[in-house]
């Protein structure tokens, strides 16, 4: 890609106050992420990934180091932006036409009532929900609900998609099918997308690249992998693919020693301003690119 | 005793009848309680006209539910009538307690909802407000009453003032406290849409507090409502409250009683007006 | 002695019985022959006449001495009593016509009360409407906020409120007394043997308010008996419909009250009149017909008509045989809300006992509205004498302040002339003689007392 640093994180440090001092969840952060990527960032409960989204999303404030999307420094949040809340975060007194209408005014405030109900329901279309426009949130299902949270997020056609686990909370049929879903769009309009989320197959499935971020306190991205698989990948048929336990067992080696290792061994030449890029071949076991 | 379980009774009739049974049973008692004992004795005819029932038949000092029913039905066949200031129908002096109630429950509203969104909105003016609110909220409504006559100087402004003041803490409180516990994901989505002060006031955080509002206007008017009558029967004039004063300086027992009924499903409506405003602003999550 | 007696009539008894001049059967009876308009020409005249020669001693010996027609010549060319009296028969217009009057459901209230459905205020061109009010304190509270522009009071109030008892000091006036006597000590059923006072230790009674003739009598009845009201037995404020209903359900042994609330106790058989308030003080002032200051200086005609009603339907009431017309006029439920027997007994003096007897005493309560100076003084004495009253206070000027702003005193100013010295005369309280001059040595002498 052209833009090799669409979203670029710099140096950032989040800490809260603690008695005796400060607790640092991260500090000294360096992150790129360039335009049209899809980032997923796996990483242990606790290490500050939701942070780290919050503060791309402009909902948290850094205690220092400052991010630049575009070109510009974020200084709180923007309709460029777009949040998948894992929570889904639909407004319950509004139908999914309502929900998704709130967030195309608030894109297109001069827009007509006609525009914007057209522009929702294209939106709702694009999910698969047409047809359930006034329904109200609780009428629907868990997934439903989820896909109108991505509908209202896509709506407003932000620059990046920012999601917090937002399949975390779905049973895996369902969970499969938005997965689907989402890669779908943003394969079809070149989003750039930056998720986090548990689930290594995910990652795996949706990724361009996954940051591997280590155990909090004081966490630090180890390292980020170029996901090999090719790009017309299915979900169904990804087990079979090769080179897919290669990057699993890769992943899954992380979440379960090097994560918690990492901060007292660092590798060799660790930069945290330059976190390692490893690109594993399809065959081989994945290993460091030169 | 072809089994009562085979009659399909739906369970509000069979809530019904019971409702039916514990009345007819209660009408009973206080039929037979106060049904008096005749004659008590022996009296000089002429002295005796001079004596009330009570007196002379040891009629009991209480009516019976037959003499509240008419007295009530009394009330109820001709309810707008004016026969000078201090004697009016009981329609006449509920639409003054009811005017009254309005008054100073609508200002009470137009004050507590803004300021209560502001105390919510600001956790500094919610901790700078509190120690008054604490401490205006437990006063008695009639506490300040003569507080209220002596500055307002008018016992008409002073009644709707009293109700203003005791209508006002439950929905400031309650206002506040639904401002302040509006979910902070649903903020979140208004900062994330770039959404405006004013319009996430009114899109997102009132109709998220609106039920918990709605509580507290539910209670305030509860609350309105018995002020009201308290209020009515200490400064008199008119009002379903003077009414009752009026009836209890005759000593009218069945008047007194017909009121309370009256003022019961007054408030009872009042109340239910308020749950069906409750009703729609609350949403299912 | 009534206002209402010619007070140029050398022979006219003191006390009542007959009529005045003799020539009637009752004083009553001698009234009605007078007319309205004759009416308040004796009230003024009778008060300027007073205001001269304050002993009725005096008085007569002068009256006797020159004549009463020379009298009244020799006086008419003093103070045009002529034109006094036309200002206030006719008056000028009023300033204001609508006219909001506050009282208390109690029968002391009637010529307040009856002045609106008899039409004593609209003669005078007036529009009042009387307001029925809940309370003492509310009554106060409202006619110092001007709510009413006057308003029933119980006649210790205005002395209250213009000393600054119980309220802010407001310069009151009490331009007419509404009734005389009136009240009664009504005791529950279950003391109908225990009628001496003496065996009253530990009983507890109701009075309608602090600042009332009903406290003050029923405290002076106690302690006459040698029971200190202060340690020996409770009193409490009760709103007069909560007296009966008190007595019915023990929480009190009897009540100082006044009219109907006393004969309603007797009607529902649940008390009998012990000792009708008249036979302590036969005259007693007891409501009081009250307006502040600032009401009369603003609006002096007004004032003045209202006033003039007033008196007229005072003297109308106090005829006997206009009383059950009187009945009828206040019980319905826009006024007294009474049955009609209950305020037909209290009027006529013809009522049930609640002992079984039917007793006839036609003065029972009576209706006079000469304010006299003596009664505010009495009324100090006690305020002091039971410490409502803390510091010292003159007698005769607060007395002139509050119950000399008589219709007499106040038309005679307005008339350009000095008004006389206090209008005051001695009179018996439970056998005890109270002469206002020596106001402190009747103080002293009460064995029972908190101060002074
Ligand atoms: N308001 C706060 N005050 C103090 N510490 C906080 C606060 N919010 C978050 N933290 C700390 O910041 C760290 C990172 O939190 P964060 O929510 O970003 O974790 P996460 O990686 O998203 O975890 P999970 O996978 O469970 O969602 C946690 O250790 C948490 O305790
Ligand atoms: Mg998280």
């Amino acid at each position: 890609m052209a833009d090799e640093r669409f979203i670029s994180i710099e140096g950032i440090a989040r800490r809260y106050p603690a008695p005796g001092g400060s607790t640092t969840v991260f500090e000294n952060l360096w992150l790129g992420i360039p335009r049209g990527e899809f980032v997923c960032m796996i990483g242990h409960s606790g290490c500050g990934k939701t942070t780290v989204l919050n503060v791309l999303a402009g909902l948290d404030a850094v205690s220092d180091g400052e991010v630049i999307v575009d070109g510009k420094p974020i200084d709180g949040p923007s309709l460029d932006r777009a949040v998948i809340f894992q929570s889904h975060a639909l407004l319950p007194w509004r139908s999914v036409l309502g929900n998704v209408a709130f967030a195309v005014t608030s894109r297109w405030p001069k827009a007509s009532r006609v525009e914007v109900e057209k522009r929702a329901r294209a939106a709702i279309a694009l999910v698969g929900l047409a047809g359930s426009e006034h329904k109200r949130p609780a009428e629907l299902s868990g997934g439903m609900k989820q896909r109108v949270g991505i509908a209202r997020a896509l709506s407003i056609e932000p620059k990046i998609l920012l999601m917090d686990e937002p399949f975390s909370a779905l049973d895996a049929l369902t969970r499969g099918t938005l997965q689907d879903e989402v890669r779908r769009i943003c394969l079809s309009t070149g989003q750039t997308s930056f998720m986090i989320t548990h689930d290594v197959d995910e990652a795996i499935y949706l990724a361009d690249r996954i940051v591997l971020m280590t155990n909090g306190p004081q966490a630090c991205v180890a390292e980020i992998v170029e996901n090999p698989l090719p790009k017309d990948r299915a979900r169904t048929g990804l087990h079979h693919a090769p080179g897919y336990y290669a990057l699993r067992n890769h992943l899954i080696d992380f979440l379960v020693t090097r994560s918690a290792s990492f901060r007292d061994a660092k590798p060799e030449g660790y930069d945290q301003r330059h976190p390692p890029l490893i690109r594993p071949t399809l065959n081989d076991t994945p290993r460091q690119a030169a | 005793m072809a089994s009562l379980a085979s009659f399909r009774v739906s369970p509000a009739l069979r809530a019904g009848l019971v409702s039916l049974a514990i009345l007819t049973v209660l009408l009973l008692a206080w039929h037979l309680a106060t049904s008096g004992s005749g004659p008590v004795q022996a009296m000089d005819p002429e002295y005796a006209k001079l004596m009330g029932k009570t007196a002379t038949e040891g009629k009991s000092a209480m009516p019976g539910p037959l003499d509240v029913g008419r007295t009530l039905w009394g009330h109820l066949r001709d309810p707008f009538y004016v026969k000078g200031a201090n004697d009016k129908g009981i329609g006449i002096q509920l639409a003054y307690s009811i005017a009254r109630v309005a008054a100073g429950y609508l200002a009470a509203v137009l004050v507590a909802v803004p300021v209560g969104f502001l105390i919510g909105m600001s956790p500094l003016m919610g901790r700078a407000l509190n120690p008054f609110i604490q401490v205006m909220k437990p006063v008695s409504p009639l506490a300040w009453m003569p507080l209220a006559l002596y500055t307002i100087k008018d016992s008409q402004a002073s009644s709707i003032f009293v109700i203003f003041i005791c209508a006002l803490w439950p929905m400031l409180i309650n206002t506040a406290f639904g401002v302040a516990s509006v979910r902070k994901e649903w903020l979140n989505v208004a900062r994330t849409l770039e959404v405006r002060t004013l319009r996430r006031a009114l899109t997102v955080i009132l109709p998220a507090a609106a039920p918990t509002i709605l509580t507290g206007m539910r209670i305030s008017i509860g609350i309105a409502w018995l002020v009201i009558v308290a209020a009515e029967m200490l400064v008199g004039g008119t009002g379903i409250g003077y009414f009752v004063w009026n009836e209890w300086n005759n000593l009218s027992i069945a008047n007194v009683i017909s009121s309370i009924l009256v003022i019961g499903l007054v408030g009872m409506a009042l109340d239910q007006l308020l749950a069906r405003a409750q009703r729609l602003v609350t949403f299912p999550e | 002695m009534s206002s209402f007696d010619d007070a140029f009539d050398p022979t006219r008894r003191l006390h009542r019985g007959g009529c005045s001049c003799g020539a009637h059967a009752s004083q009553a009876a001698h009234e009605a022959e007078l007319s309205a308009d004759q009416q308040i020409e004796r009230v003024v005249q009778g008060g300027v006449m007073r205001a001269l020669f304050p002993r009725d001693a005096t008085r007569r010996a002068f009256l006797r001495a020159v004549g009463a027609p020379a009298a009244m010549a020799a006086i008419s060319q003093l103070l045009p009593l002529g034109t006094i009296s036309d200002a206030l028969a006719q008056g000028a217009k009023p300033e204001k016509t609508d006219l909001k009057v506050g009282f208390i459901p109690i029968t002391c209230a009637t010529p307040i009360i009856m002045a609106a459905p008899m039409g004593y205020y609209s003669k005078q061109g007036l529009n009042v409407e009387v307001v029925k009010t809940a309370g003492w304190a509310v009554i106060r509270d409202k006619t110092l906020n001007k709510e009413y522009d006057a308003a029933h009071m119980l006649s210790p109030m205005p002395l209250a409120i213009s000393l600054g008892i119980g309220s802010n000091a407001v310069p009151y006036t009490i331009p007419a007394i509404e009734n005389i006597n009136g009240q009664a000590i009504t005791l529950a059923v279950k003391h109908k043997d225990r009628r001496d006072p003496k065996t009253w230790k530990g009983m507890k009674f109701a009075v309608p308010f602090d600042f009332s003739m009903h406290n003050y009598l029923l405290r002076y009845y106690l302690a006459e008996n040698g029971i200190d009201p202060d340690t020996d037995v409770q009193i409490r404020s009760v709103p007069p419909p909560d007296m009966v209903a008190n007595l019915r359900a023990e929480n009190i042994d009897g009540f100082l009250g006044p009219d109907p609330i006393n004969q309603r106790a007797v009607f529902d058989g649940v008390g009998f009149i012990h000792v009708l308030s008249r036979e302590l003080w036969d005259g007693h002032p007891c409501c009081a017909f009250a307006a502040s200051k600032s009401f009369i200086t603003e609006m002096p005609n007004t004032y003045g008509a209202l006033l003039r009603a007033i008196i007229e339907a005072t003297a109308f009431a106090s005829k006997a045989e206009n009383r059950k017309q009187v009945a009828e006029a206040i019980a319905p439920a826009n006024y007294l809300n009474q049955p009609l027997t209950v305020i037909e007994q209290a009027l006529t003096g013809t009522y049930a006992d609640g002992l079984g007897n039917i007793r006839r005493v036609p003065n029972r309560v009576d209706f006079d509205p000469f304010p006299w100076e003596s009664f505010a003084v009495w009324i100090m004495t006690q305020m002091k004498r039971w410490g409502q009253l803390k510091t010292d206070v003159d007698y005769a000027a607060v007395a002139k302040q509050v119950f000399l702003a008589t219709d007499a005193a106040k038309l005679m100013t307005e008339a350009g002339l000095t008004p006389p010295t206090a209008t005051s005369k001695t009179f018996f309280v439970m056998g005890r003689e109270f002469d206002p001059a020596k106001a402190d040595a009747y103080l002293a002498s009460f064995p029972i007392k908190r101060a002074g």
